[in-house]
């Protein structure tokens, strides 16, 4: 048996996949298996599995009917195998040494359950934005996970799979395998599985230096659907509170500005400055944690949520191209 | 030969689990057969004193403050096997309670280190502190804690659907009540009530949170465990954390349906739970309350339970006693 597994959900990820297997297969660290869970895909997903798992014999196929992100990590992770699960969504990029830098981490610090590094953001094509999630390495707490996440995103984590354990369960739906993820949602899955982890477990949550991870994100300027996003973050806070009433009067206020501040950039990049500008408002009336805590960040989501309303989108495209400019 | 002369210290004399396991193992007549059992109150804040016996059992809790004394403790009864049982620390604990991890872990290695045997409570407790490193398998037991079920075993299972759902402990963070409150609130039967049974600080915030529900009532301390057990149908242990978990056992030998979290070992003591609920979201125990309903209660009545205690505790004494023997031979 492979030490460690790397789940692949992929739904509908003909375009991507092929990069995101490939960057899989030249990891450095070679005790390990691949499983791709197809999640109902109607393109080429399973085809494009299947031929790669030909070349690299250490590739398996699960097929399911559709569940969604959740469902489909889930489903990998009852076909996995190893001591060690990661995850990398099928529009994602794992850095070659990503795999041996989490292996190591892990084996040095055995109450570490969650080991996750830094991301570099790539658009459509795959070229870096010239933006990075640099989250905080150490010392993180379950306050940390809930204001700020800093595992980050989907594909940044490779976990303990006692860990994962200590967190499934079994809802009286289900017959067929346990849930680590929720399956009832379809946004938030992450952070309500980390914050789950930290609020009802012991195991630690730390980062190791580097951005290992190319998180792929949509530049095509579609809705954001920020309702949708704070829904379920809401739903989340909803579902945990009872956990540690506690900590949820200590730190709400402030993990909600930081969520709201986090939706004002998403509508400020789709070009919806109303509701980045409702949104940074909010944030700011709830807690002056964004402010003080992390100011440059706060107050330029401000700046820009405020000239958008104002200026449409000229203010934008200005500081854009300047960007640009300055990069050469 | 004398019977084997075996001395359990305590710190915490509040009504509650540890005593009443400290008054069975004292009452017990299984105990008695193969040691004397003696029970001594020391208090945390002096150092602990010269005592003599067989084997001297530690029921106390584990603090950075308190590891002075437990080490002066074991250098001047060097010879005298020692044994803790652990009745409060667990994974469910630590997440909850202890911010910074490595220096808790630090803690109870050290302070276990310094005893000849380290007792777990439950199954899951013991794999916890296993995987986390904190005792080697050699030093650890496990012996779940008893009390006299002879008075619940004696109750007439509940018939029909059950009516009162029981919520048996003290009103404290702990057991979760405050989760349990707002789930049960939500069930729209009309037919079905909540008694919480025990006293504590949490008492007015869990009233606030009853509000105006005539289904839930505050029974305040039961004249006796079993009359408690004796007048609901079915228990709710909603526990934050639980290192056994000694009502469910108690609900077990009454012939009572559980629905009980899915934390520490309250998975061992309340094996055969009628549901079992990961964490506390409302919505998962309103389902949960609502589909223990539906079922009938098991009939397993623990049996057996005592002697397997009394017989564990008797394995540990003969084990460690002719160790010392032979010692000192």
């Amino acid at each position: 048996m492979p030490f460690a597994s790397i789940v692949v959900p992929a739904f509908n990820a003909a375009a991507t996949l092929p990069a995101t297997l490939a960057s899989l297969s030249a990891q450095s660290y070679r005790d390990l298996e691949i499983v791709v869970v197809d999640d109902g895909s109607t393109d080429a997903t399973p085809r494009i599995a299947a031929e790669h798992a030909t070349r690299d014999p250490r590739v398996r196929l699960v097929q399911q009917y559709n569940r969604g992100l959740a469902g489909a990590r889930n489903s990998g992770i009852a076909a996995a195998t190893g001591a060690v699960v990661g995850f990398c969504d099928a529009d994602d990029l794992w850095a070659p040494d990503k795999l041996d830098t989490h292996v190591a981490h892990l084996a040095a610090a055995p109450l570490v359950g969650i080991s996750y590094s830094g991301s570099a953001l790539i658009d459509m094509e795959g070229r870096r934005l010239g933006h990075a999630q640099s989250p905080r390495l150490t010392d993180v707490t379950a306050a940390h996970v809930f204001k700020r996440n800093p595992v980050g995103n989907g594909s940044a984590p490779v976990i303990r799979r006692a860990a994962l354990k200590a967190i499934a369960w079994r809802p009286a739906v289900e017959r067929r395998r346990d849930w680590v993820f929720d399956e009832t949602f379809r946004q938030s899955e992450d952070i309500e599985c980390w914050l789950r982890l930290s609020l009802t477990t012991d195991w630690g949550i730390e980062g190791v230096p580097g951005l290992l991870t190319e998180y792929r994100v949509n530049t095509s300027g579609l809705s954001a659907r920020t309702d949708a996003q704070l829904a379920s973050w809401e739903r989340m806070v909803t579902k945990l509170r009872p956990t540690d009433p506690g900590f949820f009067a200590r730190h709400e206020p402030a993990a909600r500005a930081y969520q709201l501040r986090y939706l004002a950039r998403r509508a400020v990049s789709a070009g919806d400055a109303a509701t980045a500008q409702a949104y940074i408002r909010q944030a700011l009336s709830l807690s002056r944690a964004p402010l003080t805590e992390e100011p440059l960040r706060t107050v330029t989501t401000l700046a820009a949520a405020e000239l958008s309303a104002r200026l449409g989108a000229a203010p934008m495209r200005l500081a854009l191209s300047l960007k640009s400019a300055l990069r050469g | 030969m004398t019977r084997p002369r075996i001395l359990h210290l305590i710190d915490d004399t509040t009504p509650g689990g540890i005593t009443r396991v400290l008054d069975h193992i004292q009452s017990c007549p299984q105990m008695a057969r193969d040691a004397r059992h003696v029970v001594q109150v020391v208090s945390r804040n002096r150092a602990l004193p010269r005592l003599s016996a067989d084997m001297i059992v530690s029921h106390l809790t584990i603090g950075w403050r308190f590891l002075p004394a437990l080490i002066s403790f074991r250098a001047r009864h060097a010879t005298t096997p020692l044994v803790h049982v652990e009745h409060s620390y667990t994974e469910g604990f630590t997440a909850l309670n202890v911010p910074f991890r490595p220096r808790f872990f630090t803690l109870l290695r050290s302070a276990y280190a310094l005893f000849d045997t380290v007792v777990a409570v439950s199954p899951t407790q013991a794999r916890w502190l296993r995987d986390r490193k904190l005792v080697t398998r050699s030093n650890l037991r496990v012996i779940p804690p008893m009390v006299d079920l002879s008075g619940f075993r004696a109750l007439a299972a509940p018939t029909g659907r059950p009516r009162v759902i029981g919520a048996i402990g003290r009103l404290d963070r702990q057991k979760g009540f405050d989760a349990l409150i707002p789930a049960f609130r939500a069930l729209p039967d009309r037919d079905v009530e909540l008694h919480i049974y025990g006293t504590g600080a949490e008492e007015a915030a869990l009233k606030e949170l009853a509000g105006t529900d005539r289904r839930i009532r505050f029974m305040g301390h039961a004249p006796s465990p079993e009359a408690a057990m004796a007048a609901v149908d079915l228990v709710a242990m909603p526990s934050r954390w639980e290192a056994y978990g000694l009502v469910a056992l108690e609900a077990r030998a009454a012939g009572r349906g559980i629905v009980a979290a899915e934390v520490d070992g309250l998975q061992d003591s309340a094996a055969g739970a009628l549901r079992t609920v990961k964490g506390l979201s409302q919505a998962d125990w309103t389902a949960a309350l609502a589909a223990a309903r539906t079922l009938p209660a098991p009939e397993d009545r623990a049996t057996g339970a005592e002697t397997r205690f009394a017989r564990a505790w008797s394995d540990l004494i003969t084990q460690h006693c002719d160790a010392a023997q032979a010692a000192a031979a």
